[in-house]
């Protein structure tokens, strides 16, 4: 689907949250798996930027690994406060959704 | 950053160049967008500078590894350099050297203004 960008823009630092939750990974890799997920419009440059807002709020440990070529990648892993985030962020979407859905379907 | 490094800015010289030597290593795409995102940081320079080495040290990485990784700089940043170059900032709010020259000028207008008994 496209021209997604401006409606995922407020989510997609909950989805990185998630991402990052289920596994300690790298910028490439989240991005990847977003594109797989169907959001083909997001580029590593714009999940960069969130990661990095991620690190700058605390809610993230960084660790830097050497990769086989290149120079060093940066893994995420999620800490106790990218946790407590990512619980408030199921919460607002859940809230968000149904609203919405409930609007969509006619109901008040 | 100690008290010679403070007031000689020789730290920023050399942060400079270890960049400009890296950016040296990359691809050409790679080289010609570096040369935008230093164009696009520029504006939000503090007085000396210091709050971007942290920023083009970030920006450098991310083109560093995706080249490794064999991507075109097209597929990692896009069309938009510049929104890239304004999320890394701090989002479209992050103060530039405009937004202080404005404040300036209303501050002196303001006193002035009330020197003058208006």
């Amino acid at each position: 689907m496209d021209d997604l960008t401006e409606m995922l823009k407020g989510t997609l630092e909950g989805c990185v949250l998630e991402i990052i939750g289920s596994e300690e990974t790298y910028g490439y890799a989240i991005t990847r798996q977003l594109n797989e997920l169907g959001f083909t419009d997001v580029i590593e440059g714009t999940v960069y930027t969130i990661l990095l807002r991620l690190e700058r709020n605390g809610l993230v440990q960084v660790t830097k690994r050497p990769s086989g070529v290149g120079p060093p990648r940066k893994f995420y892993a999620l800490n106790d406060a990218g946790r407590e985030e990512l619980a408030k962020f199921w919460a607002k979407w859940q809230y968000v959704s149904s609203r919405i859905d409930r609007l969509k379907e006619g109901g008040r | 950053m100690n008290f010679w490094e403070t007031v000689t800015g020789s730290d920023l010289t050399r942060d400079w160049k270890a960049f400009e030597a890296r950016a040296e290593a990359l691809p050409d795409d790679y080289r010609a967008a570096w040369g935008q995102i230093k164009g696009h940081f520029s504006p939000h320079a503090d007085f000396t500078g210091r709050n971007l080495t942290p920023l083009l040290d970030a920006a450098l990485g991310l083109l560093e590894e995706a080249a490794t990784d064999g991507q075109s700089v097209h597929e990692v940043l896009g069309d938009d350099i510049r929104g890239f170059c304004t999320a890394l900032v701090g989002g479209e709010g992050a103060r530039t050297h405009r937004d202080r020259w404005r404040q300036q000028l209303n501050r002196n207008v303001a006193r002035k203004l009330s020197r003058l008994g208006g």
